[in-house]
């Protein structure tokens, strides 16, 4: 053994990263995450849900106010009929993608360092499509109807109409909310347990019995876990085709039509790889500043926020690729209107939504190329910040662009949102976060008991032969 | 902290464990391989020679799709390799290796890649010969022309060619030192080299198969191609190394619970090649423009109606169906069945994208109308007029190439050791078990 090479440790091939840093055993870890939900509730917590409850407020007037009024109160109009709710809509829809992502996904691909960012992303998801579902359900018009979308048997036979992708986009979210709402639970299950049993014990019956009735009985008895784990892995199987079929069918919505800029073949694993990359932009949002403030810097590490940060640059480049690919078949296709509708694109009068669209998601995450980057937390901070404002830009510049100069120059326009707009777009991120932020006070943000079975204690070898297994290379410190 | 360490020896992790192929062992595959590749290709080539051009072009052809589905298997082999590295993946060490050797049969599809570039004449007639005042074509003469072409495909197998150079070279490098750095260095270097991998694919696609109908255009199709080649590579390699494996090496490496896995990854790119390509016919079919249509169009009529039905069916239904249970992915002749089966259907799926061409060079561009009527006629009477359509050499190209491209892989896995015997991550796939 002649080679002796200087490796920085978290990056040695010789070991795998731990995932749960610190001297934590068990115990610790199931305190680190209850305690969240047990001190007392910090007053900046207050603070936070007091902003977030008046948006959502907000956000219930200016329903309210659309309700009463119409749909005249947005700047929707011809030719852009489709203004910012879709716009909304798909922006949060696909930022309800990284959770399922996490959770199904990369659990059926063994990344074991998806347990301490899957809870947190799971109800992140859950809470996005809430809001998400809110926009195209108030651009009804009519949404004292809403419920004629769904094909229920009536005396007038009125149907909805099944070629739609409208439609479709009813039963793909519909599904993906309760399949997620129910992965999210399951996986709650034992650790609501924890919470229980932590509860009774600590003399706190209504909290007890609260979190005893979601807990359904459990007891981690071995049955109990061999059915758990068993619907874990089918709901994870469920899920995984969702997570592409979700945002598929979104972008269904745009490419079956004939409006240049709209149909392309590529939209739909383009508006996935979109999907999953502004998912994770808002997982760094979120659990960037949760770690910090609630101290779960050793579940939460670096390590993790580096995995992270490589997913942005993978699917960042993704949608450069179809942002590149779109402009050359553009050219490529000889199509003049296709070629007039990019050329409008970055340099039309939307030029600037383009640029702000480019910039933030393709060049700020190839700022992940560098290590160093992507291990701080500050900057991650602020490029994910970045993500998010670009991918709702994206979502601007399809809807918007492609439809304010359509095939009749005569009927051109530029759209403008009007302050109903603007303020309900804000009112959505008050149910979001206000959704969020009940989650981080009552429930474990961190799935304790999936923690603990990556833990190298959970390895039945632990503590002897270490020849074996995951922590091969330990016994083998033999350089000479 | 930093770690001043290398990787254990092999022998400590697995004592009784075979590295390197007896000498001649696997020499009956070596050769046979080579030997019907060689007469498979050469009659397809005596048959080209003399007779009319008509009779030449339809072999180029054959030639082509042949080369297309090849190809694809030998570079998602590189694109393994590079996605191994990246995730630090510990299961498929011992695969990598052979990825590695499947890999190193690129530099021949660059050999085997000159025909193609002689017959540019007749393959690509419609952008090498167009037709006066066809103003779509002269608006993209600046891309679609012979210069271009060949400076592109020098390109894209320097790209090929250097990343797999790079992978193969600095894995048996690590086999002498154990030294963990390389696997750092060649996880750095997988990331850029992801992105050209995917770029040059994508363009190539466009050059080799899209650019046969100059007029078509589609944004998906490079994934198109990736994901059907990327399945066809794990069905390719499943069926060889399940051969080795019976011979009695990389056992250890490769067994029952990486079968598995490898099954599932067959499974994954089976359905996603079904969502790649169902994104694109459904968008096109619902759009329905003429300049999008014309592909399926095309594909409705001489026989292609059935061939797409028959994709449906056996590159999508059935093999969902079979490959979903585990027991089948862990049994070696269940799941040798379903590879050999995937191989045969990804050559269909070449065909489908290639062939048309050939015999639309005859006569007119097949109207959609027509076509739309034929395929309302039987399944079977267009089955027929597809069979019919077909030529010996068409199975004899493919068939000779896989034989060829599994010939230099047995070459090169005998060249040095089976395994990459210092891996930092070997013991993990030695101790890989799938829960």
């Amino acid at each position: 053994m002649t080679s002796i090479t200087i490796i920085d440790e978290p990056e040695n091939p010789l070991r795998r990263a731990p995932l749960v840093e610190g001297k934590n055993n068990f115990a610790s870890v199931t305190n680190i995450v209850a305690r969240v939900a047990e001190n007392r509730t910090p007053k900046g917590w207050y603070l936070m849900f007091g902003i977030a409850i008046a948006l959502l407020l907000n956000l219930g007037a200016m329903i309210g106010y659309l309700i009463f009024t119409g749909v005249g109160v947005w700047g929707n109009n011809i030719p852009v009929g489709w203004g910012w709710p879709i716009v909304n809509f798909v922006f949060w829809i696909g930022i309800g993608h990284a959770g399922t992502l996490i959770s199904a996904v990369l659990f059926l691909f063994r990344q074991k360092w998806r347990t301490s960012i899957n809870r947190a992303s799971e109800a992140m998801t859950i809470f996005a499509v809430m809001a998400a579902g809110i926009f195209p359900a108030i651009h009804v018009g009519r949404i004292w109807v809403i419920y004629w979308v769904f094909p229920i048997p009536n005396q007038m036979l009125l149907w909805p109409n099944f070629k739609s992708p409208l439609l479709w986009d009813v039963f793909a979210v519909s599904t993906y909310f309760t399949v997620s709402t129910l992965f999210w639970f399951v996986g709650l299950i034992p650790d609501l347990a924890t919470f229980r049993d932590r509860a009774a014990r600590a003399g706190r019956t209504i909290a007890a019995r609260a979190y005893g009735i979601f807990a359904f009985g459990w007891h981690g008895s071995n049955r109990h876990w061999v059915n758990y784990e068993k619907a874990y892995l089918i709901l994870a199987a469920l899920s995984t085709p969702l997570v592409l079929s979700v945002h598929s069918i979104v972008s269904f919505d745009f490419a079956v039509s004939l409006v240049p800029g709209w149909h392309t073949t590529i939209f739909p694993p383009y508006f996935v790889a979109g999907a999953i990359f502004s998912g994770f932009g808002m997982v760094l949002t979120l659990m960037i500043p949760a770690r910090k403030w609630l101290g779960l810097h050793e579940l939460v590490t670096l390590n993790h926020l580096d995995n992270i940060a490589k997913i942005l640059l993978l699917t960042g480049s993704m949608v450069g690729y179809a942002y590149g690919l779109e402009f050359f078949i553009a050219w490529y296709s000889g199509n003049e209107y296709e070629q007039f509708c990019f050329i409008n694109r970055a340099f039309g009068p939307y030029g600037w939504a383009y640029w702000i669209m480019v910039s933030c998601n393709v060049i700020s995450p190839q700022f992940f190329w560098f290590r160093s980057i992507r291990r701080n937390p500050t900057l991650l901070f602020i490029i994910s910040i970045f993500v998010n404002i670009g991918m709702w830009f994206e979502r601007f510049v399809i809807v918007v662009t492609s439809l304010a100069r359509d095939f009749l120059p005569s009927s051109w326009g530029y759209f403008s949102p009007t302050i109903i707009d603007v303020l309900t777009y804000i009112g959505s991120f008050g149910l979001f976060f206000t959704f969020f932020l009940l989650f981080c006070r009552f429930l474990p943000i961190l799935a304790i008991s999936e923690l603990k079975g990556v833990m190298p204690e959970a390895n039945p070898h632990h503590g002897h032969d270490q020849g074996h297994g995951q922590d091969h290379a330990s016994g083998h410190n033999k350089a000479h | 902290m930093s770690a001043t360490l290398t990787a254990p020896p092999i022998q400590e992790l697995a004592p009784n464990i075979v590295i390197r192929v007896k000498d001649g062992a696997l020499n009956i595959g070596k050769y046979a391989l080579l030997v019907v590749g060689i007469a498979l290709l050469g009659a397809c080539f005596i048959a080209s020679m003399g007779g009319d051009p008509a009779h030449k072009t339809r072999i180029a052809f054959s030639y082509l799709t042949a080369y297309m589905g090849t190809l694809g298997i030998c570079l998602c082999a590189l694109f393994f390799v590079m996605v191994q590295h990246i995730t630090r993946a510990g299961w498929s060490v011992g695969v990598r290796r052979f990825a590695e050797n499947l890999a190193g049969a690129l530099p021949l599809m660059a050999l085997l890649f000159i025909p193609i570039y002689l017959s540019i004449d007749q393959l690509y007639e419609h952008w090498t010969h167009p037709h006066e005042g066809d103003e779509v074509l002269l608006g993209k003469h600046g891309w679609l022309n012979k210069g271009a072409f060949s400076v592109r495909a020098v390109l894209y197998f320097t790209i090929w060619l250097s990343l797999t150079f790079i992978f193969r070279r600095w894995s048996l490098k690590q086999d002498d030192s154990g030294d963990p750095a390389l696997s750092l260095r060649m996880s750095r270097v997988a990331a850029p080299g992801i992105l050209l991998f995917a770029l040059s694919i994508t363009f190539a696609s466009f050059d080799w198969i899209m650019s046969l109908d100059p007029h078509w255009f589609s944004t998906i199709f490079g994934v198109c191609y990736f994901s059907g080649s990327y399945m066809a590579f794990f069905a390719f390699t499943i069926l060889l190394t399940k051969w080795i494996t019976g011979k009695g090496y990389m056992r250890e490496s490769i067994n029952t619970e990486h079968y598995h896995d490898l099954g599932k990854l067959l499974f994954t790119f089976m359905v996603f090649w079904t969502y790649t390509n169902f994104s694109q016919y459904m968008l096109i079919s619902y759009a329905n423009l003429p300049e999008e249509t014309s592909f399926f169009a095309k594909r409705l009529d001489g026989g292609w109606g059935a061939v797409g039905t028959m994709l449906i069916f056996g590159h999508f239904l059935f093999p969902f169906a079979f490959l979903m249970s585990r027991h089948i992915k862990r049994n070696g002749y269940a799941l040798g069945f379903g590879a050999v089966f995937l191989l045969v259907l990804h050559w269909i799926d070449m065909q489908f994208l290639i062939m048309p061409n050939a015999m639309a060079a005859h006569g007119a561009d097949a109207g959609g109308a027509d076509g739309a009527a034929a395929v309302s006629g039987q399944f079977g009477a267009q089955l027929s007029t597809w069979l019919h359509g077909m030529q010996w050499t068409d199975a004899a190209c493919y068939l000779g190439m896989l034989c060829l491209v599994g010939s230099v892989t047995l070459i090169n896995m005998c060249r040095h050791n089976l395994i990459p015997t210092r891996d930092p991550r070997l013991s993990e796939a030695l101790n890989f078990q799938n829960l």
